[in-house]
C-alpha cells in the first residue's frame, strides 16, 4: 500500500471532489493549503504516479491604469451620453463634455464612441450633439459587453480568458485595442488524478486517520490508539535555535582572572577617568612626553581638572623626582614640573595607573601580588589592529627580594599558565617607568610565536616617591592577541563585535 | 614609537657586517637596542625599523644604529670618540628671546660628501628629533644650511611679524613672518608655538640675510642642503639648553660618521641667570661618569657578575669604563647616551649585553592570597542568569556620542563626561547609560534572525563633584528583547525571574520616561530605593534607530543590587 502524508491525502481528496482534475488555484480554496504546500504534495504524488501535473498555457486579462479609472467612473462615452440626457437630449458638445466632467483628452474619444455605438448624432457645423431617438425613449443607453467586461475584470482584479463567454472574449479584443485591458500569457498547472491515484485515495479514506500533532486531547481521550501518527522526514532541516550565551571575549577574561587568582594575585579596580598624576607623573613619564599629547591620550573636557590634594606628600616627591631626581639617585628629567598639569583629567591610557595607586595606598602589603583588568582608552582610529578602547590585564609583584630573574620567572609562569605556551622568549623592551624592561613572546605549537607581554622592574624614580622601598615587578599581558588567536579571528574589532550572527554562531567550547 | 626607514646596503656598509638578506638575523641584532624590523621592501632593500625606546634619540639614524650595533657584533669596543675643532663661528643672542626661545647651539661640519641617500637619512633624523625629542619643535628644532653661503657672525634675535620678509623653503616669493604663519604649510603646523608672542625669533647673518625663522622654516636661499653642499652649518634652537645641546650633538655626530670634520661655534648670551654661561662653546662631546656598585647590580639582576665581567659587557654595549675600584665601576657615558639617568640604566645595559636568554627565570613562592574584586561573584551570577533567560551577552564601547545617548533616545541632552580631543565624532563622550548601546547593536543587526534578545553588563561613568576624578563609575545591567510581538510583560517576566533568582525582592512603580511608551514604563525599586527602569521602547526611539520590530527593555544598577544583597545578608546575622 502506498504511504501518503496528510497534505498529499488532502490534495488527492480535494481533486476527487473537484471531478478528478483541478487547477492549483481551485485547490488553494478547496484544500485550504498554500500554493507551495499544494505543489509540494502534488510533486510527491506525481513521483508515485498518483497524479499527473499538466501545464496549460492561459491568457490572463488585467486592467490597465486607464482601464482601472474608467472601471470606476464609467467609460467616457457612457459619461457623455448620461450628461447629454441630463441636458435634455441635445446640447452643444462642449457643454455636454463639461457637464460630464470629462478631461479634454477624452473629448474626442467619447464623441467617437457615442457615434460608433449609435447613441447620438453630431453636427460638426453647429457642434451640436443629439441623442438617438430610441435612447431618448429608454432614458439611458443599454450596457454593452465592453462595459460588462470592464466591471467584471475590475471586480476580480484578473481573469482568465478561457473563463469568459464568447461575447466577453470579443469585448476583450475591443478594450485591448482601446488600451484599457492588458493580457499576458501564464502557465496554469492542472493536477489530474490517475487511476492509481483514485485507488490510493479510496484506500486511504478507508485507512485510519493520520495526524501530525500528538495533542493532549488525543492522549487524554486515548484516541491516539485509533489514529496513525504521521511519519516525519527527520532529515529535513529545522529552524535554528539561538541560546543565550556569554560573550566569548568576556568569558576568556574570566578565565584569565581565575588563573591569576589561583596564582595568588589580588584584583585592583579604579575609574575610567583618571588624573594625569597617576596615569603619567607617578609613573615617571615627563609632562611633555609625546604620549601626553592629544594624539596619545584622551583629555576630559569638562571638568578639566581633578583633585590630588589627598596625596600632597607623594606629589611633592614626584615633582622633585621629575625636576632633579630627588633622593632616587637619578638626574630626573630636568624641567619645571607643573602640579596643575598633574591634576589634568584624562581617560586612563593603561592599567598601570592602578598599580601606582596601589603602591601609594596605606593598605599595600609586602609581599603581595596584584592584578587589574581595566578598560583603557587611546585616541586611535579604529581598524583591524587598533581599538580606541580596549582592556588591559596588568599588575605588580611586590617583595624585598625581587630581581630580574623573578621578573622572567613571573613572565614564564604567565606564558605557561595563561597562554598554554610550549616555549618562551625574552627580549629587551622599553617603558618610561621600568628598568630593566622585558618583552615576553610565547610559542605554542600550531600557532607560532606571539608577543604576549611587556614588563619590567619599576624604576626607583617610580617606587621611592610613592614611599615603596622594595623592588616592584610590573607586568602587562597582551590578552587581546591571545584571544584573537584562540577565537581564530585576525581583526581586533571582533572583541567589540556588533555582529549578532557571529556571536550566535561562535562555539562556546 | 619612532620608526625609521633604513637603506639596508647603507647600514651593512656602516656596520661592516652583512646579514646576507636574512632579515631575521638583522632582527636578532636589533633586539639589543629594543628595535625590530616592521616592514622590509626587498625591491628597494629598505627596512622600516621601529625603535621602542623613546629616550634613545642616538638610535634614530642609520649612523647612530651602526655606532651602537657594532659593539654587539664585537666589531668595536666602548664608546666612539669624537673630536671637534676650535670655534670658527660666533653667534650673538638677543636678550629679548629670553621668554620666547632663549637657546641656540651651532656647529659647522666641513668636507662632508652628501649623497641623496645620506641627505634623506639626515632629513629623517631631523624630523624624528624635531617630532619626538623636540616635542613637535616646542622644545627644540633643527636647521641645516650651506655654510659657504653664510657670512658670520650670526645674530639670533627677534623681529616684528611684519618687519622682515624672506623666501621660505619651498616658496618662490618673499613672505613676511606673519604671512608665513598664514600661508606656509609649516607655518600652519607650528605657528601656534610663536603666535602668542608679539615678536618672533629670527636667525640672521652679518649681512642681514635670513637663515631661518625658528622653529617654523628655513630660508630657501641659505637653508637648503644638496648633494653639492660640502660644508654644513647645523643649528638648533629651543627652550631647554641641555636638550638643545644634545640635539646638536646628535646631528653633528651623524655628519662626522659620514666623514665630516666638526668645528665649534661660540654662542654669546646676555648676562642673565637664565643662561648657562655668558659664552658657550657648542657642540660639546664630553662624556659623563656614573658609578655602579657590583652589589646594586646583583640586587637588581639576581645573579652575581664580577666587576671585570661587567666592564667587558659595558664595552660591548658601547659604554666606557673609567676605573674599577673595590666593588664599584666608574662608567663612561658618552654624550649621545642621553637616556642614562640612574645606575639602574647601567644595570639594564649589562643585562642586555649579557643576554636575557642566558638568565635563568625564577618563580618565587610568596605567601600571597589571590582574590577577585568583591563584586565579581555577583556580577558573574547576574550574567549567568541572563544567559539562562535566553539573552545573548554583548560587549560595546563605553565611548559614544550625545546623539546616541540623548537625541536618538528621545531625551533632552544632559551633561556627561566629554572628551576634549575626540578622534572621531561618534566617540566623543563616555556613556551614562547602557540602553543606547543595545539599541545601536539591534540597529546594526536588522537583517539577522528574530527574536533578538541581548544584554550587557558594564560600566557607565557619571559626573560626581565629590570624587578625586570628578566622576564615578557604576556597574549596570541592561537587557532588550526585540521581535514582532516583544512586549512589556515579556521583559517584566524576565526581570522578575532575574530578581527572584538574585534573591532580591523588588517592586515596580509607574513613571513616564521619553524613551518609553507612556503607560508601559516603570521604575524598579528595592527596599524603596530606585534601582532601574523597565518598559517598552517608544516608537520615536525605534524610528530613530531604524528598528522595525518592537523592543522591550530594562536597565538596572548592579551596584545597588549588590548593596541590597549585602544588607540582606548582614540582617540575617543580627
Amino acid at each position: 500500500m502506498v504511504n501518503l502524508r496528510a497534505h498529499e491525502l488532502k490534495v488527492l481528496a480535494s481533486i476527487a471532489k473537484l471531478g478528478g482534475k483541478a487547477s492549483v488555484e481551485q485547490l488553494i480554496s478547496e484544500a485550504e493549503l498554500s500554493d507551495a504546500a499544494i505543489m509540494r504534495a502534488a510533486l510527491a504524488l506525481q513521483e508515485q504516479a498518483l497524479v499527473k501535473i499538466h501545464a496549460e498555457p492561459q491568457v490572463i486579462v488585467k486592467l490597465s491604469a486607464e482601464g482601472g479609472m474608467h472601471a470606476e467612473k464609467g467609460l467616457p462615452e457612457r459619461r457623455l451620453i448620461k450628461a447629454l440626457l441630463k441636458l435634455g437630449g441635445e446640447a452643444n458638445l462642449d457643454s455636454a463634455v463639461a457637464e460630464a466632467g470629462l478631461d479634454q483628452q477624452f473629448k474626442q474619444i467619447a464623441l467617437g464612441w457615442v457615434i460608433k455605438k449609435n447613441w447620438a448624432v453630431y453636427d460638426s457645423k453647429t457642434n451640436m450633439l443629439r441623442v438617438a431617438a430610441n435612447l431618448l425613449q429608454q432614458g439611458e443607453a443599454p450596457e454593452g459587453d465592453d462595459e460588462k467586461l470592464l466591471s467584471y475584470v475590475h471586480g476580480n482584479r484578473q481573469v482568465s480568458l478561457d473563463s469568459l463567454n464568447a461575447a466577453l472574449q470579443a469585448a476583450v479584443q475591443t478594450l485591448k485595442k482601446r488600451k484599457l485591458l492588458l493580457t499576458e500569457e501564464k502557465t496554469r498547472r492542472i493536477i489530474e488524478v490517475t487511476e492509481a491515484g483514485k485507488q490510493a485515495a479510496a484506500q486511504a479514506s478507508a485507512a485510519p486517520e493520520e495526524v501530525t500533532q500528538l495533542t493532549p486531547e488525543l492522549i487524554i481521550t486515548g484516541k491516539w490508539r485509533s489514529v496513525k501518527l504521521q511519519k516525519y522526514n527527520i532529515e529535513a532541516p529545522v529552524a535554528k535555535t539561538w541560546p543565550g550565551k556569554k560573550h566569548p571575549y568576556l568569558s576568556f577574561l574570566e578565565e584569565v582572572r581565575a588563573k591569576l587568582v589561583t596564582l595568588g594575585f589580588k584584583e585592583m579596580t579604579g575609574t575610567n577617568v583618571e588624573t594625569s598624576f597617576f596615569n603619567f607623573d607617578a609613573l615617571y613619564t615627563p609632562q611633555d612626553h609625546p604620549a601626553r599629547e592629544i594624539f596619545g591620550i584622551y583629555f576630559v573636557k569638562n571638568p578639566e581638572y581633578g583633585d590630588i590634594s589627598a596625596y600632597e606628600k607623594a606629589v611633592a616627591n614626584v615633582k622633585a623626582t621629575h625636576e632633579n631626581g630627588w633622593r632616587t639617585g637619578s638626574t630626573g628629567w630636568c624641567y619645571k614640573y607643573s602640579i596643575q598639569e598633574a591634576r589634568r583629567l584624562i581617560l586612563r591610557g593603561h592599567g598601570t595607573c592602578l598599580s601606582a595607586r596601589t603602591l601609594l595606598s596605606p593598605k599595600l602589603e609586602i609581599p603581595s601580588r596584584y592584578f587589574s583588568i581595566a578598560r583603557c582608552y587611546r585616541p586611535e582610529v579604529v581598524d583591524k589592529t587598533h581599538l580606541s578602547e580596549f582592556n588591559q590585564v596588568e599588575g605588580i609583584v611586590v617583595d624585598e627580594k625581587l630581581t630580574l630573574r623573578d621578573l622572567l620567572g613571573v613572565l614564564a609562569k604567565f606564558a605557561l599558565e595563561i597562554a598554554g605556551a610550549d616555549k618562551v622568549r625574552f627580549k629587551p623592551d622599553y617603558f618610561p617607568f621600568t628598568e630593566p624592561s622585558v618583552e615576553l613572546s610565547a610559542y605554542k605549537e600550531g600557532y607560532g610565536w606571539i608577543e604576549f607581554g611587556g614588563s619590567g622592574i619599576f624604576r626607583p624614580e617610580v617606587t621611592l616617591p610613592l614611599g615603596v622601598k622594595v623592588p616592584v615587578i610590573a607586568w602587562g599581558l597582551g590578552v587581546d592577541r591571545l584571544f584573537m588567536m584562540r577565537a581564530g579571528v585576525d581583526d581586533i574589532r571582533y572583541i567589540f563585535s556588533q555582529n549578532l550572527d557571529w556571536l550566535r554562531r561562535k562555539e562556546v567550547a | 614609537m619612532p620608526t625609521i626607514d633604513v637603506d639596508c646596503a647603507e647600514l651593512e656598509r656602516l656596520l661592516g657586517w652583512s646579514w646576507h638578506g636574512d632579515i631575521e638575523k638583522l632582527d636578532e641584532l636589533l633586539a639589543f637596542v629594543k628595535a625590530e624590523v616592521k616592514l622590509y621592501s626587498k625591491q628597494e632593500n629598505v627596512a622600516s625599523i621601529e625603535l621602542k625606546d623613546t629616550n634613545r634619540p642616538d638610535l634614530w639614524s642609520v649612523e647612530g644604529l651602526a655606532r651602537v650595533l657594532r659593539g654587539f657584533l664585537n666589531l668595536e669596543k666602548g664608546p666612539r670618540s669624537y673630536e671637534v675643532n676650535s670655534p670658527i663661528l660666533e653667534v650673538h643672542v638677543d636678550a629679548r628671546l629670553s621668554g620666547i626661545r632663549p637657546f641656540i647651539c651651532c656647529a659647522v661640519v666641513k668636507d662632508v660628501k652628501l649623497t641623496d641617500t645620506i641627505i634623506r637619512g639626515l632629513m629623517y633624523l631631523q624630523d624624528k628629533l624635531d617630532q619626538t625629542y623636540g616635542r613637535s619643535r616646542q622644545k627644540t628644532s633643527i636647521g641645516l644650511y650651506d655654510y659657504n653661503l653664510i657670512s658670520p657672525p650670526l645674530k639670533y634675535t627677534v623681529a616684528k611679524p611684519d618687519a622682515i620678509r624672506f623666501v621660505p623653503l619651498g616658496f618662490e616669493e618673499t613672505l613676511s613672518l606673519a604671512e608665513i604663519l598664514e600661508r606656509h604649510p609649516k607655518g600652519l603646523e607650528y605657528g601656534h608655538i610663536v603666535k602668542k608672542h608679539s615678536v618672533y625669533p629670527i636667525l640672521l647673518d652679518s649681512e642681514q640675510k635670513v637663515l631661518s625663522f625658528p622653529p617654523i622654516i628655513n630660508s630657501n636661499d641659505l637653508g637648503k642642503v644638496t648633494e653639492a653642499t660640502r660644508n654644513v652649518l647645523v643649528e638648533v634652537t629651543g627652550t631647554v639648553h641641555q636638550t638643545v645641546l644634545n640635539t646638536l650633538n646628535l646631528v653633528t655626530l651623524a655628519l662626522i660618521d659620514r666623514g665630516g670634520k666638526a668645528y665649534a661655534a661660540e654662542v654669546h648670551y646676555p648676562e642673565e641667570a637664565l643662561y648657562p654661561a655668558k659664552r658657550v662653546i657648542t657642540p660639546d662631546f664630553s662624556s659623563r661618569h656614573m658609578d655602579l656598585s657590583a652589589d646594586y647590580a646583583k640586587k637588581v639582576l639576581g645573579f652575581q657578575l664580577t666587576t671585570n665581567q661587567m666592564a667587558q659587557l659595558f664595552l660591548k654595549a658601547g659604554l666606557g669604563v673609567e676605573k674599577i675600584s673595590g666593588g664599584t665601576i666608574t662608567v663612561i657615558v658618552p654624550c649621545y647616551r642621553v637616556d642614562v639617568m640612574h645606575p639602574v640604566d647601567l644595570v639594564e645595559d649589562v643585562a642586555i649585553a649579557y643576554g636575557y636568554d642566558k638568565i635563568e627565570p625564577l618563580w618565587r613562592e610568596l605567601p600571597t592570597t589571590g582574590g577577585e574584586r568583591p563584586e565579581q561573584r555577583l556580577i558573574n551570577i547576574a550574567r549567568e542568569l541572563m544567559v539562562g533567560l535566553g539573552f545573548q551577552e554583548i560587549l560595546t564601547y563605553t565611548l559614544t556620542n550625545p546623539e546616541n545617548l540623548f537625541d536618538k533616545m528621545n531625551c533632552e541632552r544632559a551633561h556627561v563626561v566629554e572628551v576634549a580631543n575626540p578622534k572621531v565624532v561618534t566617540m566623543s563622550c563616555l556613556r551614562n547609560w547602557l540602553l543606547p548601546g543595545l539599541m545601536e547593536f539591534l540597529s546594526n543587526n536588522q537583517s539577522v534572525e528574530f527574536p533578538q534578545k541581548i544584554f550587557e553588563l558594564g560600566k557607565i561613568t557619571l559626573l560626581d563633584e565629590t570624587r578625586e576624578t570628578k566622576t564615578r563609575d557604576e556597574e549596570w545591567l541592561a537587557a532588550a528583547t526585540s521581535h514582532p510581538t516583544a512586549s512589556f510583560s515579556e521583559i517584566k517576566s524576565a526581570l522578575d525571574a532575574f530578581f527572584m533568582n538574585m534573591g532580591v525582592e523588588w517592586q515596580i512603580k509607574a513613571i513616564t520616561h521619553p524613551s518609553f511608551i507612556e503607560g508601559r514604563v516603570g521604575t524598579a525599586t528595592v527596599n524603596g530605593v530606585n534601582v532601574g527602569i523597565i518598559g517598552e521602547i517608544h516608537p520615536l526611539v525605534l524610528e530613530a534607530w531604524k528598528l522595525e520590530n518592537p523592543v522591550a527593555a530594562f536597565e538596572i544598577n548592579m551596584n545597588k543590587i549588590i548593596e541590597a544583597k549585602i544588607t540582606k545578608r548582614a540582617a540575617r546575622f543580627i
